[in-house]
């Protein structure tokens, strides 16, 4: 179900997004150059530069508005050369901050049009109203509700209006005179008292009764304590996809225990701040995002001043989607670096995607966060059976025990099971 | 049988008595109550069919319910901000010191959970003693102080300060005096610091006193050379050693040290050069060093005086008087073997005394110097600087103090209400005095009658240094944050003093920049890495003796005189000495060092009056007769009786530091207090005296591990005279006939072909110390089950250390060999003692594991028995099925029941859980895992590295701690490991090796160094 809802959500995020987009094909001039500008400025200049305020760069509208294109362009391309021509224009421009450009040199001409026509356009309104509306219909839960609430409505409408009409029916009947002869019995009750009186009917409902039951209770029993699908309510709405999908920061820049220690770690808030100092996500009223405002708030930042005050700090309490039970150890820098090669191999990782995907799922794709893995016993176990560790042959740790391990089991794959990695000990100490 | 010598494990087993043999035939120590069950309502009544449903139906119902729980919601909090070494699941490792000791501590995110060995420490990097090992719990404990006090409120610092201050200008204008009370002092800059404080109370004096004080050996030393220094005594330049009841494996001095200097003498790699010391030791109660000695010779506290005289007197040749030692006939022989040794072997022996009598301590000097060990044996150039007490200082405080002339006194590391000798005459003083202040963690005895409690941190949250021996200096830092509103004591008086420096950083940092660290040109960070600092040692000089012995003789004469006042009944001569455990008291509160079982005894939980077995026959008592014992001052306390093989006769010993009142959950009220048996006379403290014994007719079980476990008088034992040795190195280890081996695996067949975990343990080298317990425990969050429990033997510990005894046959000197002659055996006191570490001992056919009906414990391919907890239901079949007794069932969840409220039952404590190590719950069974934890962790360490894993890169947690060095764990399959090598040699055997369960430790025989001229000594 989770799956399906996602879909379903992807697919009317991108539904409303393009039909926002075409309205303003439509309307704005240049339209394809915005949305080309958008993705551009998003990905190159939002760093250091906001459309309608200063940050580590000036606000971008009112400096387009104001400068032509003439020296945008060589500006943005690059910076550091048109300061040393001796142009008074951008020595002026320099003036703003200590902190020098980067420069663009790949950009084209083109491409820079775009991104100013984005930023005299500014951000299109509508598609983060539609956006927001498709959140709110998000969970697949209410959907159901919906639905089900639906279906109970109708059933109670035609049951009420099956009443009037048959009231009606007597009405007219009466006042035509006609003696209105009781069918027999009539009522729901005695029919349903004469069909329990009918022995095969009995057994075929009895039947049915425990085959649901049983299956429902199976099922239940067989899901209990397996929580895939888990998405509790974070205190801050963190995009995944946003984040590791869209800008492509790597996983270990924020997880960075991942690849030596036990924990992959969730980042401390001075990790958020790298980027976040400057990335805001400010409204047109010039509001800082709210989510963003929760990391500021915890480390008791003010934005405005850039300072911060120790006094108002208070750690964030992210909810643990991935809980393994206390009795079982497991080692984040065991499997993504040791056993990188083999799980990439197991699982059929794209050799762009980091190994992570292999048991946290396409985490860049994930809005929010959820547990992709059973994260059962039997599917760690599987892949344990599985996964082909004989790549490791040439590995020092490996070498003399996957020796011996050849000599006997001559031609067959290595396992991290022969290696002992189904032993109980292995994992529960 | 190459052995057929018998052990034995306590008096019950040895005598047979029908208890025992009761209790061996009993699966179950207590009796299952299934009778009762039986003969009562049990299966005789009739269950009516709707009561049966109505059961089951609530059952059904219930369970459903509490299936019905929703999953718990678990948060995750990073750091906010994370300190850059940090990094969560990697430990983190930091210098320190703890006692003169320098260790390493682990820190998990930010809280320390263990305390290893420092490996650049250079004597201090073979191991750490129980003490050190436990150290980490105190930091955790409730019954500390969250504020400081001031008049028994909580306050704060500025107010306490302002008081303080307000008190000793008071104290300054009349001109009245200031004493800072501490017991030995061994930092450099806290003694600074002191001196400062001096400068600006110019009528500060600082007092200095132990409770088990040295001073006796530093005035001898001044007397007798003009240097008042302990001196660096060389154990393992000796080849023969003579002491005279100092336990220096134990409580003497510098244990640990000394163990590691011993042992290089006596362990396998000596063994291997054919080389082995020879020790003697002439004592009284049985002392850990006494278990080890080759030969002991048990004697009365009077007759330790005469004994020095007689053996210097046998060795100059001179004719002091007094050297008469009554009717002692082993003693006389001994001392003239002795003394025939001591000649032959001039300056490669060394004798000590554990005496603090200064009169003693200058006729041992005698003996030294006569022997030529200053120089060689005895450095007193290079001096160990860990006891600097002065008894006659602190004696003449209380007279300070009762004449009105003290105004202010601060304790430091001090707490004399609990262990001065005269407890009363001290506290009557101290009411006196107008300012007390107490540096101390806790309102203990003396903070009690203090007008201000400045409450210190652990030395796990402090900045110190420590200099413990000359030229030789370790760093304190901290290793967490302060978690109470603490400040160290030494920034108070910085406070107080209003020092130029007032952060106690800085100025330990300056104090080192300025002197330590150009002498050694080191920087500061250097020794945060390292911890150490070691100056180039003064070369140890040779020293003549001029002192006439005459006096030293008289005064000797006259202590013992006064001594031999037993009339072998119910007079008896005292000896107060410190146990392993508990030291002088200062950690009672440590749940760990209180369930550690005294190394002899076996006994937890307690102190106790032991007398030797022909004793408790003639005064009349049997084992845990509560007796009174009443001094001449009329002190007296009430303490079961433990019977000691081994205790000199007209003798009996009670151990220090127990009998605390005020000092937490777990230590309040165990035991009783024995310092007020300890007297000051002719400028020392003195630990022995004489007593009267009076029963009370009541009995008091203590709760010994010693014989809840019986070997059914199996060959587990195996030793050899070093003769013998010589001759043969496989002599004794029963390796001439091996057993045919047998492959329980025989169609499927099990082989080990990447690493085979085992482990090899030198009978040898084992002083039986126990720090290897503790170090088991905080490895592997192992639970403190309290008195009670240990009665019921339900303690919990995966580690243990048999101590077993055997006979010296009187006519013969021969250990007994035959079981009959046992019978015949009346002199209890000449026993050897064998020390074995028992702990899962990972067989390749393990009994257990055959047993398991859920196959919870299992066979690894790397040689390891695992156990999983989460699959065990608790039959405890493996534990009934293991022939070493090595499991260990969980009766409780002791870490949240409130009936083991002195230990883990809160959320502080806890904090000392090693995250890496599951805690079991309640009807789980566990054992020794060999610290799989830590063998994971190397091998992924070496995996993360692409390298082969190399031999010691993993190290047992007992191993480590070990100062002996008698625990080597490795890998069998690599041929070159150490312990491969180990089990290799002639001496190893395995324990139970006939039944064929194919034990994975390998233990070497035990050697003693005897001939048939120490066995006419027993003879």
């Amino acid at each position: 179900m989770r799956n399906i809802s996602l879909i379903f959500k992807k697919v009317w995020k991108s539904a409303f997004v393009f039909a926002s987009l075409s309205f303003l094909i439509v309307t704005v001039t240049q339209a394809q150059d915005v949305v080309e500008g958008r993705t551009l400025f998003k990905d190159k200049c939002a760093s250091c530069h906001a459309l309608d305020h200063d940050i580590t760069g000036p606000a971008l509208t009112a400096k387009v508005n104001e400068l032509d294109e003439a020296f945008l362009i060589p500006w943005i391309k690059n910076n550091v050369a048109l300061i040393a021509s001796g142009n008074k224009q951008a020595i002026e421009a320099s003036k703003f901050s200590p902190s020098e450009m980067k420069t663009f040199p790949t950009l084209t001409d083109d491409q820079i049009k775009s991104i100013i026509a984005y930023a005299k356009v500014g951000e299109p309104k509508k598609v983060a109203e539609a956006g927001a509306a498709v959140k709110d219909e998000g969970t697949s839960s209410l959907s159901i509700v919906g639905i089900i609430a639906i279906i109970i409505l109708s059933i109670i409408v035609l049951v009420v209006l099956g009443r009037a009409v048959k009231m009606l029916e007597r009405l007219i009947l009466q006042k035509q005179g006609i003696a209105i002869v009781e069918e027999e019995g009539v009522s729901l009750a005695t029919g349903v008292r004469r069909l329990f009186k009918n022995k095969k009917f009995v057994a075929f409902f009895v039947l049915c009764l425990i085959i649901v039951l049983g299956s429902f209770g199976w099922m239940g029993m067989w899901e209990t304590g397996v929580h895939t699908g888990y998405q509790p309510v974070q205190p801050i709405k963190f995009s995944h996809e946003l984040h590791a999908g869209i800008n492509q920061i790597d996983c270990q820049y924020c997880h960075s225990g991942a690849f030596k220690s036990k924990n992959s770690t969730i980042p401390s808030l001075n990790v958020c701040m790298n980027c976040h100092k400057n990335v805001q996500a400010r409204t047109e009223d010039g509001q800082i995002s709210p989510e963003i405002q929760k990391i500021y708030n915890a480390l008791g930042y003010d934005a405005d001043k850039q300072t911060y005050d120790k006094a108002k700090e208070k750690p964030i309490e992210w909810v643990r989607v991935h809980n393994l039970p206390d009795f079982a150890y497991f080692n984040h820098s065991q499997h993504v670096v040791v056993g990188e090669a083999a799980i990439r191999k197991e699982k059929g990782i794209d050799p762009k995607d980091p190994v992570c995907f292999a048991c946290h799922g396409p985490v860049n794709t994930m809005e929010e966060i959820y547990q992709y893995s059973p994260l059962t016993m039997k599917w760690c176990i599987n892949c344990h059976k599985d996964a082909d560790i004989s790549g490791k042959k040439n590995d020092a740790f490996y070498a003399n025990i996957i020796a011996a391990h050849e000599k006997i089991k001559k031609g067959e794959k290595i396992t991290p099971a022969m290696l002992g990695g189904l032993e109980c000990g292995k994992c529960h100490y | 049988m190459e052995s057929n010598k018998k052990y034995w494990k306590g008096l019950e087993e040895l005598k047979n008595t029908p208890a025992f043999v009761e209790n061996n035939k009993n699966e179950f120590a207590e009796p299952l109550p299934i009778e009762d069950v039986l003969s009562e309502a049990g299966l005789s009544t009739v269950t009516p069919r709707r009561d049966f449903l109505k059961a089951l139906g609530f059952g059904l119902g219930a369970v459903t319910l509490a299936a019905c729980q929703t999953t718990p919601v678990h948060k995750s909090i990073p750091y906010l901000i994370r300190p850059e070494e940090v990094v969560p699941g990697i430990p983190n490792y930091y210098v320190s010191t703890f006692k003169g000791q320098s260790v390493l501590v682990k820190t998990v995110v930010g809280r320390p959970i263990k305390i290893e060995v420092n490996p650049n420490a250079g004597i201090f990097s073979t191991g750490t003693d129980a003490q050190a090992q436990a150290s980490v719990l105190d930091l955790y404990d409730v019954s500390k102080l969250k504020a400081p006090l001031l008049k028994k409120a909580e306050t704060t610092w500025s107010k306490l300060d302002e008081f303080v201050k307000g008190e000793l200008n008071k104290a300054q204008a009349s001109g009245k005096k200031i004493r800072i009370v501490s017991s030995s002092l061994n930092s450099p800059s806290a003694k600074a610091v002191v001196a400062d404080f001096a400068v600006k109370y110019p009528t500060t004096k600082h007092v200095q006193y132990d409770a088990v004080s040295y001073t006796g050996i530093i005035k001898a030393n001044e007397n007798s050379f003009g240097k008042a220094v302990l001196p660096k005594y060389n154990f393992d330049k000796a080849d023969l050693i003579v002491s005279f009841a100092a336990d220096f494996l134990g409580t003497w001095i510098s244990g640990e040290e000394f163990t590691a200097q011993y042992v290089s003498n006596r362990n396998h790699k000596s063994l291997e050069k054919g080389k082995m010391s020879r020790h003697f030791q002439f004592e009284t109660g049985m002392s850990l060093t006494g278990t080890n000695a080759d030969s002991r010779i048990p004697i009365k506290l009077s007759e330790e005086g005469p004994a020095l005289i007689t053996l210097y007197n046998a060795i100059t040749g001179s004719n002091l008087a007094g050297g008469t030692l009554g009717n002692n006939t082993n003693a006389d022989k001994a001392l003239k073997l002795v003394a025939k040794e001591l000649l032959q072997n001039k300056g490669k022996s060394l004798v000590v005394s554990g005496s603090n009598d200064v009169s003693t301590q200058t006729l041992v000097n005698a003996i030294n110097v006569a022997i030529g060990s200053y120089g060689t044996t005895i450095d007193l150039d290079n001096s160990n600087k860990r006891y600097e007490g002065n008894d006659a200082e602190f004696a003449e405080l209380i007279n300070e103090m009762n004449r009105g002339e003290v105004a202010a006194v601060f304790f430091l590391n001090s707490n004399p209400v609990y262990d001065a000798t005269n407890s009363k005459a001290f506290t009557d003083a101290l009411a006196k005095v107008a300012l007390k202040v107490s540096f101390s963690d806790r309102v203990d005895e003396t903070s009690d009658l203090c007008d201000a409690v400045a409450i210190t941190p652990n030395y796990l949250e402090s900045w110190g240094d420590a200099n413990t021996y000359e030229g030789f200096y370790s760093i304190v830092q901290p290793t967490i944050n302060p978690v109470f509103n603490s400040r160290q004591a030494e920034q108070s008086l910085l406070i107080w003093s209003d020092g130029a420096v007032q952060d106690y950083y800085k100025y330990v940092r300056n104090n080192w920049e300025a002197t330590v660290l150009p002498a050694a040109g080191k920087t500061w960070n250097d020794v945060l890495q390292s911890g150490v600092v070691t100056l180039t040692a003064k070369p140890a000089g040779a020293y003549t003796f001029a002192l006439s012995l005459d006096a030293v003789a008289t005064s000797i004469a006259n202590s013992s005189k006064a001594l031999a006042k037993g009339n072998g009944k119910d007079t008896l001569e005292l000896h107060v000495y410190e146990s392993i455990p508990m030291r002088d008291g200062k950690h009672a509160n440590n749940a760990f060092l209180q369930e550690l079982p005294d190394p002899v005894s076996k006994v937890t939980w307690d102190n106790y009056l032991a007398i030797s077995p022909k004793q408790a026959e003639a005064s009349g008592y049997k084992e845990f007769d509560v007796v009174t014992i009443k001094d001449e001052k009329g002190t007296s306390i009430d303490l079961p009786v433990l019977i000691q093989p081994g205790q000199a006769m007209g003798t009996a010993s009670v151990a220090l530091g127990y009998g605390r009142t005020k000092v937490g959950k777990a230590g309040n009220n165990v035991g009783q207090n024995a310092f007020p048996f300890v007297s000051f006379n002719n400028g020392t403290l003195k630990y022995a005296t004489v007593v009267k014994l009076s029963g009370t007719g009541r009995t008091d079980e203590l709760a010994q591990t010693q014989t809840h476990y019986s070997f059914e008088g199996r060959n587990i034992i195996r030793e050899a005279s070093l003769k013998d040795y010589l001759k043969d190195p496989a002599a004794g280890s029963g390796n001439h006939h091996k057993h045919k081996v047998y492959d329980l695996w025989t169609t499927d067949k099990y082989e080990k072909l990447g690493n085979d975990w085992v482990m090899a343990i030198d009978l040898n080298a084992c002083t039986g110390c126990g720090s290897c317990i503790v170090a088991c425990n905080v490895e592997n969050n192992i639970p403190v089950v309290g008195k009670d429990e240990v009665r019921r033997r339900r303690e919990m510990h995966w580690l243990r250390i048999d101590r077993y005894y055997s006979f010296n046959d009187e006519k013969t000197g021969e250990n007994v060999t035959e079981e009959k002659e046992i019978a015949h055996m009346s002199n209890l006191d000449n026993v050897s003692v064998v020390h074995q570490p028992m702990l899962c001992q990972h067989c390749d056919h393990a009994p257990c594991e055959t047993v398991c009906p859920v196959l919870a414990t299992v066979h690894s391919s790397d040689g390891l028995n695992h156990m999983a907890y989460n699959r065990c239901v608790g039959t405890r079949y493996c534990a009934n099925n293991c022939p070493y007794k090595v499991r260990r069932f969980n009766w409780f969840n002791y870490w949240n029941d409130s009936r083991f409220d002195n230990y883990l039952n809160n959320e502080f404590t806890q904090l000392v859980l090693n995250p890496d190590v599951t805690t079991r719950s309640r009807g789980v069974m566990e054992k020794c895992s060999m610290c799989i934890q830590r063998i994971q962790a190397g091998k992924l360490t070496a995996k993360m590295e692409k390298r082969a894993l190399k031999d010691g890169d993993i190290k047992m947690a007992c191993q480590q701690a070990c100062s002996a060095n008698a625990i080597i764990f490795g890998d069998k399959n690599d041929p070159n490991s150490e312990v491969s090598k180990l089990l290799r040699s002639e001496r190893t055997y395995y324990v139970l090796e006939e039944i064929n369960v194919q034990p994975g430790i390998g233990y070497m025989t035990k050697i003693r160094n005897i001939d048939s001229e120490t066995k006419e000594v027993h003879a």
